[in-house]
C-alpha cells in the first residue's frame, strides 16, 4: 500500500501541506553521480529538528514566538559522538520529547557510526548539522544557511549527505 | 528540507532525503527521496530501537548508490508498529504553534499561510 503522507497530521495541518504540495514548481532537478562506493564514503547528516548544543546559541523560539511568520533560518553544528545529555530540541510544530530521549530517531549519529563499522559506508563525518524546519521564507535559508554548510562540509572531507526532516 | 537539499546537491555533493512527508519534499523536486509510513518527529522510528533505526538508515544511504538519476523515489517497507491513535497520543500535550494559535484568533489569514505568504502587516519575514 503506498504511504500516506498526511497519516498523522491533524485535519488543519494535513490542508496545509497539501497546499504547500500543490504549489510548488520544482524545475529541474540537480543531481550529482556518488563519485565513489558509498563504503569509502565519508557521510554528513542533516536533521530539521532544531537541535543544538546546550553549549551553544539555541534557536530563536522567541523571535517566532513574537511573530509566527517567522522561523529562525540558522543551522548548528553537532559533533559526531554527541549525546542526548548535551543537547537540546527547538522546535515548535514537533514534540521533542522524542529527540531529546533518544537523537537518533532525528539524527542517527550512532547507526551511521555502527553503519561505518560493518563497512556499509566509509565513515561518519566528524560534524554534523541541524536547522529548524518551519521556515516559511526561505530565502536565508536557500543563500546563506545550505551554503554555509556545504563549504563545512566540504572543509571536512564529506563525500555524501543524508537529509532527515522530521 | 527539499529546498536545502537541492542546494548541497547543486554544489557537488550526493544527497538523500529520508521524508516522513514525502509527497510534500517530493513536490519540491529532490534528487534522492526514501519515503517512510512513520509520524513526525521521530522520522528513524521508535525511541530505544537501535535495530529498526539502523535498518531503515540503511535502506535510505543505499538509495546513494543505486539511484541513477534526479527524481528517484523509493517507498521504504517499514510500518510503524503503533496504531495512528496511539501515535498521535503521544504527542498531544505539545501545545499547538505559535501560528496555529494566530491564525485561530485570525482566521480570515488562512487563505495565506495556504498560500505560503506572509501577509502585508504579519511581520516583515524576519525575527525582531
Amino acid at each position: 500500500m503506498p504511504i500516506d503522507s498526511y497519516r498523522y497530521l491533524d485535519f488543519a495541518s494535513r490542508q496545509v501541506m497539501k497546499a504547500w504540495a500543490a504549489r510548488e514548481k520544482p524545475g529541474t532537478i540537480p543531481f550529482t553521480p556518488l563519485p565513489k562506493p558509498l563504503r569509502e564514503c565519508t557521510v554528513a547528516l542533516l536533521s530539521s529538528a532544531g537541535v543544538a548544543l546546550r553549549s551553544d546559541r539555541p534557536f530563536d523560539q522567541e523571535g517566532e514566538r513574537r511573530n509566527p511568520w517567522w522561523g529562525d533560518p540558522t543551522f548548528r553544528e553537532i559533533p559526531l559522538g554527541t549525546t542526548e545529555a548535551e543537547i537540546k530540541i527547538y522546535h515548535l510544530h514537533i514534540s521533542p520529547r522524542f529527540g531529546e530521549a533518544d537523537l537518533d530517531v532525528v539524527l542517527p549519529m550512532r547507526r551511521l557510526s555502527e553503519l561505518a563499522a560493518e563497512g556499509f559506508v566509509g565513515r561518519a563525518a566528524r560534524t554534523h548539522y541541524s536547522t529548524m524546519g518551519y521556515i516559511l521564507d526561505a530565502r536565508e535559508l536557500i543563500e546563506k544557511t545550505a551554503p554555509a554548510i556545504a563549504e563545512r562540509m566540504r572543509a571536512e572531507g564529506v563525500d555524501a549527505a543524508a537529509l532527515v526532516p522530521v | 528540507m527539499g529546498l536545502v537539499q537541492r542546494v548541497l546537491e547543486a554544489s557537488g555533493f550526493p544527497t538523500v532525503t529520508l521524508s516522513w512527508i514525502p509527497d510534500l519534499t517530493r513536490a519540491v523536486g529532490v534528487p534522492r527521496l526514501a519515503g517512510i509510513g512513520y509520524p513526525d518527529g521521530r522520522t528513524l522510528g521508535r525511541v530505544g530501537d537501535a535495530d529498526g533505526q539502523r535498518a531503515v538508515l540503511r535502506a535510505t544511504l543505499e538509495l546513494l548508490e543505486s539511484a541513477s538519476g534526479p527524481g528517484t523515489y523509493v517507498e521504504l517497507p517499514f510500518e510503524w508498529p503503533e496504531t495512528r491513535a496511539e501515535a498521535l497520543k503521544a504527542t498531544r500535550d505539545h501545545p499547538p504553534p505559535p501560528i496555529a494559535q494566530l491564525l485561530m484568533k485570525k482566521p480570515w489569514l488562512l487563505p495565506a499561510f495556504y498560500r505560503g505568504e506572509i501577509p502585508a502587516g504579519e511581520g516583515d519575514g524576519r525575527g525582531i
